[in-house]
């Protein structure tokens, strides 16, 4: 168990002054490099392509002795993935049945209308590539004060394509838009996948972005849900890369006033994976619920940095995450909570879980709040533990082999999320997923 | 069916088993009897192998093979069973994937026919009926907020359904009322036939007026003390075990 409240003064007296690490610096050149490259194009997109190479000159890079990137280096990217660009290519394979009536699909961050099938009436597809007749405004008032990370900056600064959906108020969908993201080299190489979606007041929506692909390619994402009043959302990640791709993703979710977001990351490791998540509870009545499986297998890595901000008063947000880690795969996890003075009337829930499925096996977990409210409920709490050994036995005793034994205890320990799925497509997805997840944990 | 030659076996390097003799055959019930912390546990422990249960002598064979030399689930298929004094929770696996679990990878191992999804689930439910547990206990956890009488019942329940050739069980009556204990006698008596074995643990002779053993065992200090009819066991009902542990102080 591991517990810590920590006040901002401690956090910046804890911090040490970000010194540029050779590797650190190599990957700002890199990354400033791609950016400015596509500043210097004219199009629809390039006030926000400006706006963010700012932001991402300002910035220090990631590295060892950055507080949020503690658990993870980025040594991987040093094979120079940020310096050669993934094919814009057709699928190099066939692409898997889909989990919803109406599917997007973007090949290395590009989109493929031809693979494609629109969402229907009520929903608008705008491309974000740059052709539009009219500049895009740097995206919400969120943007600046959203992803604030180094790689979402620089998703910003090199966009060429990506897809915002909006779907218009009272609009009720009964079938989820899938978003299909393959992401595929050969040799070291990047991408860019840009997603948003923007749901109008009392409208109703699923959306289920799945991550597939392979090879040394880094996919560098950025999804950002924002929310009307009353609004309903289930928002599925599904990210099921192979264990040789590399995932730097940022998620931004703003719930709107009296709305509901229900989202569900489930997640194997792969090279290395990396997603910062963020809640803005910026309005009101609204609620939102984070939850999560995460399965290290091999040699993964996968670090998941959770905050949520509670800037209003009266939001609701619970997150529950589980993790399992088996052979020599880490997973860290950070849930930030950060209550604002005046945010009276906050509840806000966290619970980690986690499960070593080997001696080799790594997890760090820890929960943060900042809290500067009294009139809160929060609660916190991760755990780390091994596979309980009177189960197994019990299991054994009753004819039931050891690894078939190990594995229903696996599954029983995220049982409650998966039965939690809401929508049956992904439920069904989910649990042949897990099995081959945990199957490849299993390996040692 | 079950013979257990001068067992000896220790927990955390503490010896509690000192050399007992067993001998168990097919249609037979046994009732092995004795105070707290004689060995009563140990010795079902160690015939399912549980971890951390060490065989330091003798040996115990189950139709001539070395039971030491089995997995738990091994063992399983051989046709043992074990009925634990305190049956674990395991939240999130439901009931009847457990059972569904268990009996397909014992049967297949038994050479007996599988069950498909229909009659599994017709014979859960007609088993439950027969001890007494609403089927509805089939989709929670296993024995996830059972009562004490409830995992108990779902005891005897597995064990109808995985028909055992050698039933071991272990305090199954402590902590149930009469009626739940009339629940399990009879479903253990329904097991009862010329090719199977059962051995009772207990503390108390209550069980015994339900189950009637055909031989019963006073086992103190890790070995058995002594051997007798169903009248042994009314004899410590009313005498308790001193007379016989005392008699144990003189060296034997």
């Amino acid at each position: 168990m591991t517990d810590a409240v920590t006040s901002t003064a401690q956090r910046a007296a804890a911090r040490p002054a970000p010194v540029a690490e050779p590797l650190a610096h190599k990957l700002a050149a890199q990354a400033l490099s791609l950016a400015e490259q596509a500043a210097a194009q004219s199009d629809a997109l390039s006030a926000w392509r400006q706006a963010a190479l700012a932001q991402l000159a300002a910035l220090p890079f990631p590295s060892k002795k950055t507080e949020q990137w503690k658990y993870t280096s980025l040594m991987a990217l040093d094979a120079g993935h940020l310096t050669a660009q993934a094919p814009d290519q057709a699928p190099s394979q066939t692409l898997p049945e889909p989990l919803a009536p109406w599917r997007l699909v973007l090949i290395n961050g590009r989109y493929h209308a031809e693979l494609s099938q629109l969402p229907p009436q009520g929903v608008t597809l705008t491309r974000l590539d740059g052709s539009a007749e009219a500049p895009l405004e740097a995206p919400l008032s969120v943007a600046e004060d959203g992803l604030r990370t180094p790689f979402a900056w620089l998703n910003s600064a090199a966009l060429q394509d990506g897809l915002l959906l909006t779907v218009a108020d009272g609009v009720a969908l009964d079938a989820p838009i899938e978003v299909l993201l393959l992401g595929s080299a050969e040799a070291a190489s990047h991408c860019h996948t840009r997603l948003r979606l923007q749901l109008g007041a009392g409208s109703r929506a699923t959306l289920i972005e799945r991550y597939i692909g392979q090879g040394p390619v880094l996919t560098n994402a950025v999804t950002e849900l924002v929310t009307g009043d009353n609004s309903d959302l289930v928002h599925y990640r599904l990210q099921a890369e192979a264990a040789d791709t590399l995932h730097i993703g940022s998620l931004i979710l703003v719930p709107g006033r009296d709305s509901r977001a229900t989202s569900f990351q489930l997640m194997q490791g792969n090279a290395l994976r990396r997603n910062d998540v963020r809640v803005l509870m910026a309005h009101s009545g609204a609620s939102a619920s984070l939850n999560g499986i995460f399965v290290g297998r091999g040699n993964t890595h996968t670090d998941n940095q959770i905050c949520i901000e509670h800037r209003v008063p009266h939001a609701v947000s619970d997150q529950l995450f589980k993790g399992m880690a088996g052979d020599k795969a880490r997973l860290v996890f950070n849930g930030r909570i950060h209550i604002f003075a005046g945010a009276k009337g906050t509840n806000a829930e966290l619970s980690n879980k986690n499960l070593l499925l080997s001696p080799g096996a790594e997890v760090d977990t820890k929960p943060e709040l900042e809290i500067y409210n009294d009139d809160v409920k929060c609660s916190h709490g991760t755990t780390c533990g091994q596979l309980d050994a009177q189960a197994l036995f019990y299991l054994r005793s009753r004819g039931i082999a050891e690894p078939e034994a190990k594995r229903m205890l696996a599954f029983g320990f995220v049982n409650e999320l998966l039965a939690a799925l809401p929508d049956a497509a992904v439920a069904e997805w989910a649990r042949p997923w897990l099995e081959s997840a945990l199957t490849e944990a299993a390996q040692a | 069916m079950l013979e257990i030659k001068d067992l000896r076996a220790s927990v955390a390097g503490q010896d509690i088993l000192k050399g007992l003799n067993l001998s168990v055959k097919a249609g037979e019930v046994h009732a092995i009897m004795g105070p707290n912390g004689s060995g009563k546990s140990t010795l079902t422990n160690v015939l399912s192998g549980r971890d951390g249960y060490e065989i330091t002598g003798g040996q115990a064979l189950f139709d001539g093979r070395d039971v030491s030399e089995l997995d738990p689930e091994q063992r399983a298929h051989a046709g043992m069973f074990l009925a634990f004094q305190y049956p674990v929770e395991i939240p999130g696996v439901s009931n009847l994937e457990f059972l569904k679990a268990s009996l397909e990878a014992t049967r297949k191992a038994q050479g007996k026919e599988p069950w498909d999804a229909v009659t599994l689930l017709k014979k859960a439910r007609e088993t439950c009926k027969q001890v007494d547990l609403d089927p509805q206990f089939l989709k929670r956890g296993v024995n996830e907020g059972f009562s004490g009488g409830e995992k108990k019942r779902n005891e005897i329940m597995q064990m109808l359904l995985l028909e055992p050739r050698l039933a071991l069980l272990d305090e199954t009556d402590s902590g149930l009322d009469i009626d739940a204990l009339q629940v399990v006698a009879r479903g253990v008596n329904s097991l009862r036939s010329p090719d199977r074995a059962i051995v009772l643990v207990t503390h108390y002779q209550r069980l015994l007026d339900y189950i009637v053993p055909d031989h019963v065992h006073v086992l103190a200090g890790g070995r058995i003390l002594k051997s007798g009819g169903k009248e042994l066991a009314l004899e410590l009902e009313q005498k308790g075990y001193g007379w016989l542990t005392d008699q144990e102080d003189v060296p034997a």
